[in-house]
């Protein structure tokens, strides 16, 4: 007797019957479509448990790795803890620290709530209390790290950024994590492309961090792209990560050849040429691919390189819709 | 003879799979319709590249001719757009490898939800 755990109940797989059809006889309303493995609707997580091998055919390495299967055709042997999909909760957290990483980006330090369960890269949405105010933020930082590091943009009239400016004390709430921007372990040879635009970054270093604490032994590049040098920033603690990892290479990409930044001047890794290009040229069909950043940038560059032919299962995209221009 | 259905002959969920980022390709490098395709949750769009594959191949499926027509109503279909989607249909299937016997069973298959597809 196999017993399936689902928004605390307890119930009994009958033979032959998938958890979809257990869960619904038990009165559980879960989207379903093609009812045969293909059109995905019915993702589910398994928190513990075993999942068949079957429920995870076809579905991208870093669902499976976060225990999602198709409910409508898993059929399984032992005992399953699951949830929906996409698990979410708010925490309250603290501001911890705040620094300027340039000119125009903001490190933002919260205390890690107990409880929230996250993989780096992922992103939380940040809520202002005193109004509801919430914004999306990528996590630069590791899971177990003491506080979760945010990169945030300083947009001139920016309701949250400018806020967070003087926010250190500040008591917020965090509700997350959302995204697929994640290291995928279990294929520690593979060649890995990070590149992002601007705040792009912090998805991207929590990819990396992630993936140098699993010890990733294939070649890592991570481009940064940025209108000048002003706006590379982050750079001191990049540097820091190659100096421990000879598998990294770092590229900072610049429209223009000005601004005085946190990069030294006769730094050789900084090339004056469009990042889409640089990735564009880097790019090879074994890698695994992130793109973050600006949404026209993301979108675009990754329909070039599918086209071009890399599988999508192995892009990463996170575009970061600004709040004016997200649709209604 | 054979007993195996037209799916296991094309090689099951499998050759789906290595198909269907090749018939991705194909229908979004096809200026004629690709605008069909665009969108900003590509992951999507390929499950329901897959769904159809799975569709052709004679795969697994509880998709009505109702569920066909629902889908597709709000793109307003040309006949045309159908025969392109068949032609790379045919062109994913021959990159394959798979025999022309094979080909014309998924393209009959797929013309059996035209009607559907078009909202005719």
């Amino acid at each position: 007797m196999t017993l399936i755990n689902y928004a605390g109940g307890r119930f009994e797989l009958l033979p032959d019957e998938s958890v979809l059809e257990c869960l619904e006889r038990a009165g559980h309303r879960i989207p379903s479509f093609c009812r045969a493995g293909v059109c995905q609707s019915c993702v589910l997580r398994a928190q513990s448990g075993d999942v068949p091998a079957v429920a995870q055919r076809g579905l991208k390495e870093s669902w499976k790795q976060r225990g999602l299967f198709l409910s409508c055709v898993c059929q399984p042997d032992t005992e399953l803890h699951l949830t929906p999909a996409e698990v979410t909760a708010e925490f309250e957290t603290r501001v911890v620290h705040v620094d300027r990483a340039s000119e125009n980006v903001l490190r933002v330090l919260l205390q890690r709530p107990e409880g929230l369960r996250f993989e780096a890269g992922q992103y939380l949405q940040l809520i202002r209390p005193a109004d509801g105010l919430m914004r999306p933020y990528s996590i630069a930082s590791l899971p177990e790290d003491s506080t979760i590091e945010l990169h945030v943009a300083l947009l001139a009239g920016g309701q949250m950024s400018q806020w967070l400016v003087g926010a250190l004390g500040s008591a917020v709430r965090v509700v997350g994590p959302f995204g697929d921007c994640v290291y995928v372990a279990g294929e520690q040879e593979r060649p890995l492309l990070l590149a992002g635009t601007g705040t792009g970054l912090a998805p991207l270093l929590g990819v990396l961090r992630a993936a140098l604490r699993a010890g990733h032994r294939g070649a890592i590049s991570l481009y940064h792209g940025a209108v000048n040098r002003a706006g590379l920033y982050c750079w001191n603690a990049l540097t820091g990560l190659q100096r421990e990892s000879s598998n990294l290479r770092l590229v900072g990409s610049v429209l223009r050849e000005d601004g005085v930044g946190s990069v030294p001047p006769e730094h050789p890794s900084i090339i004056v040429r469009p990042l889409e290009e640089l990735v564009l040229d880097a790019i090879t069909t074994e890698q695994r691919l992130y793109l973050c950043g600006h949404p026209e940038f993301v979108q675009r560059l990754r329909k070039k390189v599918f086209l071009a032919g890399l599988p999508l299962s192995r892009i990463h995209a996170d575009a970061f819709v600004a709040p004016a221009a997200r649709p209604a | 003879m054979s007993e195996q259905s037209l799916y296991e002959q094309l090689g099951g969920d499998p050759a789906v799979d290595a198909a269907v980022d090749i018939f991705y390709r194909k229908v979004l490098s096809d200026d004629e319709i690709s605008h069909y395709f665009e969108t900003t949750d590509m992951d999507a769009q390929r499950a329901k590249q897959k769904a159809f594959l799975t569709v052709a191949f004679g795969g697994p499926n509880r998709y009505s001719g109702k569920d066909m027509r629902a889908a597709h109503a709000r793109l307003k279909l040309k006949e045309s757009d159908f025969d392109r989607v068949m032609t790379h249909l045919g062109a994913t299937l021959k990159e394959l490898g798979v025999s022309d016997a094979l080909i014309g069973k998924a393209a009959s298959i797929a013309m059996s939800v035209k009607n559907d597809v078009l909202n005719r």
